[in-house]
């Protein structure tokens, strides 16, 4: 005792930890002081403790040290000094799992938990549980029951909850103290009750029945401990989810009831379950949140918390039921505890009306500096929500941000803020400017490249198109001369964007860039030099293909790749403004290396980097964070995982490279016999298709399997790549080889599947096949050619450049009625998924209540043709009427584009 | 140790501590000796097999003793060595009425001895021929010589015949005990 008070002492004094420095072999070489006879407990004591300290900081202690540091610890069963005798079944039960023949201590621990000294039993049956394993566990059982029923609580709680551990790994054992744990449910100690409960529903977990009964006979005869009504509401809770049940169900009425209860810890656990079921009506959430507004008036301030932190999660499901709340939210906000405050507030902004919010804001403003980082980004969240909620609201909230952004904060507080000011700006067009604005005052004054550059670069997207494009140079020229290299090089980019965009600004910002071209740095001076030199030509389909829609390639990629040619002294590089993949292009290069060829290296043939899926993906309601799956981050990377699984098939070496790779296509039920996908990977004259196989049945092996496809017009069926065996349940791939037809407008068709294969019996548990099969086929969905196979989405962030480059030589224009559409989002939808092409410029986002809309698509067609694509759409009574305009570089890919739809 | 121990101790109201280690085959008797040792009211009326080991405390007429009552199963008696080296004492139980077994005893004596941590003390060894008072049990004399007592020539040892049930012969042991360490503390005080 005088030990650890004055290590107490020592931490408060010197403020460090007094084990900080210890070694783990001195301590281990300390252990042997456990030997000396007679014991002095002062001293073993702090030693012990030392180990212990040691153990629970994760040191590695070998087999044989931790054995003989165990048994010298054994000696201690002599001492009677009470601290010295806890910390060693303390240490006996974190060495339990370290040091061999641990099972020495047996007896003498079944001693203490038999003995008379109270203090000495609980501990000793913890420490004998984590020692005992299965085979032994025999031995003690008699003594375990005892335990559990044993008038001492802390004896009989110890003996519960040890039991819960032994049951890990000895169910069966534990099982059979079944009638002993009922006994110990019957005790008056609340501690004991509560463990009773626990270890009952462990063992009768996985039996449904069991505990249904258990918690239909509990709920009934009343229970004396809080938090055994506490573990029966979450069973109750678990059932009722687990069944799917509504609130008709009887569990549901008893976790009800528990809203009527004396202790405030069950209420509140009844209310929190009741709220976080799924199939509530807001008759059912009523007394649960009824009961929650109580306790956001009560003195208490953690049940304030509790309430308005699931008051807050309520709020995102049903802002309805929370409505009734609000008076007493009201008052929370100028709580003394600024999470209570924070919780509040932002509740209140979710539920409130659009009339509220400015009085919201103003409150919230008042004590902004005074909360976290962690509580101003909820903040963020739930502005960001009220944005895209009342977008008349915006100018309210751009201030309040802009406010925000002025004041000081971390990284992920300003880039919180920012990700919200851009989202609005892209949302909502009424509040660009204002926006705008916000962003070039930041700017000013930010501290954070990567934001600097961000800001940078949407004010050159989206700057040059609003009605004063000037007013922005002079912010973007500022960093210009104030900020470190990167973001001078962003800054640049941003200028060029500008000059290439508004014809009155050319002149100035040709001036400015010829400024940069005397910069430090090597990236910004590159930059300055090409602009100025693209700029100077003064022809808009150049600066439309180099500056505004220019390579989303990676630069260092694409360096490096056009660095290695030249280092081969080819030096006929044709360049367009493609989107290329990185890794594509430097394969594509690398080939064109080792084959000598005269032809110029030609960027076409470089597969195209796919559109990322998540693109236009809005983003997620703020706090429901966590349970939204990631953005599917590898679609850029997995075209070039097919093209490398394909270049390892040698019979599809010589197709060129590949330029589409389809998302995997069910074309069988996923629980039939044989189950089979389908992947179509276009090439500039072929496809490939590829069926990803597996087979479902344990007690076949299938060899040859090939999938026979019947050509459909013009397309011809050039080879069959058969997976030579599938056994159960590992999936192979099988490929056939399709020419494509020689007509350019001929490039849809439905092909008719059949999987062919030749059957062996197997033994379903060792596996091995009879010597001989028979052939058998499986008759499978039919596998359909798109126009949307043919081609790859691109995007371009400035649409109307690329058309004029493109230019109306091959334009086709035609009028549809698409009378079974009824929306314009569900046409636009349709026409997207037609075509397969990629939407620009937001245009997929129909402002609402508005009967007519541009869609622009743009994308890259098979062979390496950009195309165009401009469609007028029309709402009215008889469904909607489109007016289609492709353009592109080649006059059979607008034919084939202009005849999809149709 | 503290200075009013030594002064306790000088004085003889506190008794000196020693361990001893209580060893010997399953069965032969080693936790109803310790048993018969105990005082009255805190006496076990149902003696298990231990597994592992027990410490238990009595004292004779001049020392406190602390008893490492070690399990005799076979898969234990390789842990006897943990506890050899701090003990002053042993005491090795021997069923008198288990002849097949006396080999097997003999041989765990033998390692006993042989043992890194005894050999070169000169610890004395006490040996309990317990269960005399069963028919076929045999003599201590016999026992000794069943044992190969008589080769053992750098330890003091001493046997005697008992019955633990009824505590007979066994004081008359623990005094020769309790005589051959005081001796050997006075020894080594010299």
């Amino acid at each position: 005792m005088m030990m650890l008070k004055r290590d107490k002492k020592e931490e408060e004094e010197g403020g460090g930890n007094p084990f900080n420095n210890l070694e783990k072999s001195t301590v281990l070489q300390e252990t042997r002081t456990f030997n000396e006879t007679p014991i002095n407990p002062r001293k073993c004591g702090h030693i012990l403790t030392k180990l212990l300290y040691v153990i629970n900081q994760g040191e590695n202690i070998g087999a044989n040290e931790a054995t003989e540091a165990f048994f010298a610890m054994t000696k201690l069963f002599q001492s009677k000094d009470p601290i010295l005798r806890r910390l060693m079944y303390m240490g006996i039960k974190d060495m339990s799992k370290i040091a061999n023949d641990v099972i020495i201590v047996t007896s003498s621990l079944m001693k203490d938990m038999t003995g008379k000294e109270d203090q000495f039993r609980g501990p000793a049956i913890r420490a004998l549980c984590s020692i005992t394993d299965t085979s032994m566990l025999q031995s003690i059982e008699r003594y375990m029951k005892q335990a559990i029923v044993d008038k001492v609580p802390g004896v009989s709680s110890a003996a519960l909850t040890s039991s819960l551990h032994l049951s890990k790994t000895s169910q069966d054992v534990t099982k059979r103290w079944v009638n002993e744990a009922q006994e110990a449910v019957n005790s008056d100690n609340i501690m004991v009750q509560y463990h009773a409960l626990g270890l009952l529903y462990h063992i009768r977990r996985n039996d449904k029945l069991a505990v249904t009964k258990l918690v239909s006979k509990f709920s009934k005869h009343t229970l004396k401990s809080p938090y055994a009504y506490c573990l029966l509401i979450r069973i109750a809770t678990k059932l009722i989810e687990e069944e799917d049940a509504g609130s008709g169900s009887p569990m549901f009425d008893f976790i009800e009831s528990c809203l009527r209860h004396k202790s405030e810890m069950v209420i509140y656990e009844a209310a929190q379950a009741i709220v976080q079921l799924k199939n509530t009506t807001a008759k059912d959430l009523a007394p649960a949140v009824s009961v929650l507004q109580l306790f956001c008036s009560s003195p208490k301030p953690t049940l304030r918390f509790a309430a308005v932190r699931t008051l807050n999660k309520v709020a995102m499901k049903h802002p309805a039921a929370v409505t009734a709340c609000n008076l007493d939210l009201e008052n929370l906000i100028t709580d003394v505890n600024r999470s209570i405050a924070t919780l509040a507030i932002t509740t209140l902004l979710k539920t409130g009306s659009e009339t509220s919010v400015d009085r919201l804001m103003k409150q919230i403003s008042t004590f902004m500096s005074e909360i976290s980082d962690e509580f101003k980004i909820v903040v963020v969240q739930a502005i960001r929500s009220l944005c895209a909620k009342f977008p008349r609201k915006h100018s309210v909230l751009m201030n309040f941000l802009a406010s925000m952004l002025r004041d000081e904060g971390g990284f992920d507080y300003k880039k919180e803020i920012v990700d919200c000011i851009i989202a609005t700006i892209e949302e909502n067009p009424e509040a660009k400017e204002a926006g705008l604005a916000h962003l070039c005052e930041f700017i000013e004054d930010c501290e954070h490249t990567v934001l600097a550059t961000k800001i940078l670069h949407l004010l050159g997207r989206e700057g040059p198109r609003t009605p004063t494009p000037s007013k922005y140079i002079r912010f973007i020229y500022n960093r210009v001369i104030l900020e470190n290299a990167a973001v001078r090089a962003a800054a640049v980019s941003a200028i060029a964007k500008f000059g290439g965009h508004c014809e009155e600004l050319l002149q100035s910002c040709v001036v400015l860039l010829e400024r940069c071209e005397m910069d430090t740095d090597d990236e910004v001076r590159d930059r300055a030099t090409f602009y100025v030199n693209v700029l100077k030509q003064q022809q808009r389909n150049l600066s439309s293909a180099y500056i505004l829609n220019g390579l989303t390639v990676s630069v260092v990629g694409l360096e490096r790749a056009l660095y290695s040619v030249l280092e081969h002294g080819l030096k006929h590089v044709c360049c367009t403004g493609l989107t290329v993949s990185v890794v594509g292009l430097e394969r594509a290069l690398h080939q064109y290396t080792l084959e000598p060829s005269e032809s110029p290296f030609d960027m076409k043939t470089v597969p195209l980097a796919t559109q990322p899926l998540a693109d236009q993906k809005v983003r997620e309601t703020p706090g429901l964070a966590g349970d939204v799956g990631k953005p599917e981050k590898s679609a850029a990377t997995r075209q070039d995982l097919y093209a490398e699984q394909l270049a390892a098939v040698p019979e599809l070496a010589n197709v060129g490279a590949l330029f589409k790779s389809s998302q995997p296509l069910e074309i069988t039920e996923s629980e039939t016999e044989y189950y089979v996908q389908c992947i179509k990977h276009t090439f500039s004259n072929y496809m490939v298709f590829q069926f990803d196989c597996t087979n479902t049945l344990n007690d076949q092996v299938l060899d040859r399997v090939t999938v026979d496809m019947e050509a459909a017009d013009g397309f011809e069926v050039v080879k069959q790549i058969p997976c030579p065996s599938l056994p159960y349940n590992k999936p192979g791939s099988t490929y056939t080889l399709v020419h494509l037809p020689e007509d350019p407008t001929s490039v849809t068709g439905t092909f008719p599947c059949t999987l062919k294969f030749v059957v062996r019996d197997c033994d379903p548990n060792t596996g091995e096949p009879d010597d001989d099969g028979y052939e058998d086929e499986y008759v499978l969905e039919d596998v359909e050619v798109t126009v949307a196979d043919h081609v790859q989405k691109v995007m371009k962030p400035n649409f109307a450049a690329s058309w004029e480059e493109v230019g109306p030589e091959n334009e086709l224009e035609d009028t549809y009625a698409l009378s079974s559409m009824s929306t314009l989002e569900e046409a636009i939808k349709n026409i997207i998924q037609y075509l397969g092409l990629q939407p620009c410029e937001r245009s997929d986002k129909v402002p609402e209540g508005k009967s007519s809309h541009t869609l622009y698509l743009a994308g890259i067609y098979r062979g390496g043709h950009d195309a165009l694509v401009r469609a007028k759409l029309a709402l009215d009574t008889s469904g909607v009427t489109m007016q289609l305009t492709v353009r592109s570089t080649d006059p059979s890919v607008s034919e084939v584009l202009a005849t999809a739809i149709a | 140790m503290g200075f009013f121990d030594t002064l306790a101790q000088w004085l003889g109201v506190k008794k000196r501590e020693v361990n001893v280690l209580v060893v010997g085959l399953d069965n032969s008797g080693k936790t109803t000796i310790i048993n018969h040792f105990k005082p009255h009211d805190s006496k076990n009326h149902d003696i298990v097999p231990t597994v592992g080991f027990n410490v238990e405390r009595f004292t004779s007429k001049a020392l406190a003793f602390t008893a490492f009552d070690m399990s005799g199963q076979g898969r234990y008696r390789n842990l006897w060595e943990h506890y050899y080296r701090e003990c002053h004492g042993v005491i090795f139980v021997i069923d008198s009425s288990d002849k097949l077994r006396m080999v097997v005893a003999k041989d765990e004596l033998d390692l006993l001895l042989q043992h890194s941590d005894l050999k070169n003390r000169r610890i004395p060894i006490l040996f309990f021929a317990n269960k005399m008072d069963l028919r076929e049990s045999v003599s201590s004399v016999k026992c000794s010589s069943l044992m190969g007592l008589d080769q053992i020539r750098d330890k003091p040892w001493h046997i005697c015949a008992s019955n633990a049930v009824t505590g007979e012969g066994l004081s008359e042991g623990v005094d020769w005990l309790t005589d051959q360490i005081k001796d050997l503390i006075e020894s080594k005080k010299k």
